[in-house]
């Protein structure tokens, strides 16, 4: 977890390297896996696709196997090593909480005009419940895809049942995967979502956006980052023992104090921020 | 217990065949059948047995194909969908009878060679590949390799998209459209009939009885039987008439031992190749495995990823951990 407030450049890093490296990897292969899972299926002849320029090969079913095989490597890797890391370092920010469902309606009804958005923390609740969703839909992938990928290399004549659950395991969840990438094209088409749209490039989003927004997850790093307030402020926000985990998972305050110093980035909080928390 | 005995006879039976190649005209093949659901079976086809059935109208191997498959194929609809955008429509149901190449209602013939003077018959049919691409590759798994090494396309699951008879190196499987289940899908825009293709007589197997082309051939031409003693008596054939083998390694191996006097290459250098009549081109490779080693790689990427998560996280432990303690000395 990098999560850091860079006041002076008005961001807030959202994610840590590795974690773009994970979900590029896994966007990246997830593509590629979608389109030559397409030119498995009896298409390119059919649908013309080999006349487009560059996609004389999709009617051939080894060179999409090769392609497909290149993708499920990193897919699969990367999957696997997504859930296991987190998991064992405790990160529990995408996983649906309490209470999700509901509120995820009431954003949703926000970004038409109906009602005000909740205070929300890093991730939307709509998010954290798509990460399930897509997560179950990746592990379904991976599971059937590794049963078929044994089939081929070792055990052509597998039980046909075996087979068969694995086959249509594999291509239901392929439409749903299919379906997932839509709505996660379609959520970040919507304006309110597009501040976040920085993040997956570069790992940081605009400050002023996650103040107004994501309060709850920028108060909780200003918990934890809260040198920078006392430098500025007289009065201490108040400060949450942390838990072990968090301890470890979040930089010390020493190593923000020294970090910030060195780097003269947290002197001053600007003004009208100020003036915004006198308010408070 | 019964089931060990049927095999002690058929063995029994089968090596009384086996013991003399030479000798072999005129044995009258055991109707036991070697068959059986789990074990191995291979075929083979003698090119020096086989006349092509000359004084017959039709060679007694597809006559009793015929015979066999007769009602396979489901009443064709009458309006076949035509499907978009490409219009391909495969039709035999008006031409059943066809019986010199491979079509949804043939699935032998018997492909002729002119060699020297001298005509070779060879008998044609899918080869029951070890590792069949046109079964594994297939994306409903309609088609599938059974445990006896038979390649079974399942009628009831197959949409026709043609992609087995794409990645067959003899284009084996042959469709028949306006029957099969897409015309319950999206006859339009999905599927295009279903592919057919010689079974083995997987049925027929089950039921203990030998293949309608092994138990019809006057001659004796095909034998089938335990794998490895089919490879064994092929290659005494092969040898005691210092001929060729076909199908032992090609596309990966094959479940189908052709033995010749003749050489494939010249075999197939002289036959007709045409659609529903394929090539028998000698030592043709198995595309797909060249992709076995990604293939491998695949499987362990759980256990890298697994690995990766394993390592990175103590390494970042660790690195907190000497963090914490550089603090607390000061």
């Amino acid at each position: 977890m990098a999560e850091k407030i860079l006041e002076e450049k008005n961001l807030v890093i959202r994610h840590s390297a590795l974690e773009l490296i994970e979900h590029w990897a896994m966007a990246i292969s997830g593509l590629i896996l979608l389109l030559t899972g397409i030119f498995e299926l009896p298409v390119a002849k059919r649908y013309y696709i080999i006349v487009v320029p560059g996609l004389g090969w999709s009617a051939d079913f080894i060179t999409s196997l090769y392609l497909h095989y290149a993708a499920a490597f990193v897919f699969t890797a990367a999957g696997i090593f997504h859930l296991f890391y987190h998991g064992l370092r405790g990160e529990k920010g995408m996983i649906p909480q309490k209470g999700d469902l509901a509120a995820s309606i009431t954003v949703m009804k926000s970004l038409i005009g109906i009602g005000k958005e909740p205070p929300l923390h890093k991730y939307l609740p709509e998010q954290r419940l798509a990460y399930v969703g897509m997560a179950v839909t990746m592990l379904m992938l991976i599971a059937s895809g590794l049963v078929k990928t044994y089939k081929n290399i070792y055990a052509p004549d597998m039980s046909h049942m075996v087979l068969l659950w694995a086959t249509w395991i594999h291509n239901i969840f392929f439409v749903l995967f299919f379906l997932a990438f839509l709505a996660h094209m379609a959520a970040i088409a919507l304006r309110p979502n597009w501040p976040m749209v920085r993040g997956i490039f570069t790992g940081a989003v605009r400050l002023d956006y996650a103040r107004h927004r994501h309060s709850l997850w920028v108060n909780e790093i200003e918990q934890v980052q809260i040198v920078p307030r006392t430098v500025i402020d007289a009065t201490p926000l108040p400060t949450a023992d942390p838990a072990p985990d968090d301890e470890a998972a979040s930089p010390p305050v020493a190593e923000l104090i020294s970090e910030d110093k060195i780097d003269g980035k947290v002197e001053q909080m600007p003004e009208d921020e100020k003036a915004a928390q006198d308010k408070e | 217990m019964k089931e060990k005995k049927d095999f002690n006879i058929s063995r029994r039976s089968f090596l009384k065949i086996s013991a003399g190649a030479a000798a072999l005209t005129g044995v009258s093949l055991p109707k036991t059948a070697f068959a059986r659901t789990e074990e191995q079976l291979s075929t083979l086809i003698d090119l020096s047995l086989c006349n092509g059935c000359a004084d017959r109208q039709k060679p007694a191997c597809v006559g009793a194909c015929k015979a066999i498959n007769k009602d396979k194929i489901p009443q064709v609809v009458g309006n076949i969908p035509e499907p978009w955008p490409r219009k391909t429509i495969e039709d035999w149901s008006k031409k059943q009878d066809v019986a010199n190449r491979l079509t949804p209602y043939n699935f032998i013939y018997v492909h002729k060679a002119q060699i020297e003077g001298k005509t070779i018959f060879v008998p044609r049919r899918c080869m029951h590949c070890d590792n069949p691409a046109c079964a594994t590759i297939c994306p409903f798994s309609a088609n599938s390799k059974k445990k006896n090494g038979a390649v079974v396309i399942d009628q009831d699951l197959c949409f026709g998209g043609a992609k087995c008879k794409d990645v067959c190196p003899w284009e084996i499987p042959q469709r028949q459209s306006g029957v099969g289940i897409y015309l319950h899908v999206l006859p339009d825009f999905m599927g295009n009939g279903v592919m057919y293709k010689c079974d083995l007589c997987n049925d027929r197997l089950k039921e203990g009885k030998l293949p309608g082309c092994v138990e019809a051939c006057p001659r004796q031409a095909l034998l089938i039987g335990p794998r490895k003693e089919i490879e064994k008596i092929a290659d005494q054939r092969a040898r005691a008439m210092n001929g060729y083998i076909y199908g032992k390694t090609e596309n990966g191996g094959t479940a189908t031992l052709y033995v010749s006097p003749v050489s494939f290459e010249l075999i197939n250098k002289t036959i007709d190749k045409k659609p529903g009549q394929p090539n028998m081109k000698p030592q043709i490779v198995r595309r797909m495995a060249a992709t076995d080693p990604l293939a491998k790689a695949v499987l362990a990427a759980p256990a890298l990823g697994l690995a990766a998560a394993g390592a990175l996280n103590w390494f970042s432990r660790r690195k907190e951990l000497v963090k914490k303690e550089e603090k607390n000395n000061g």
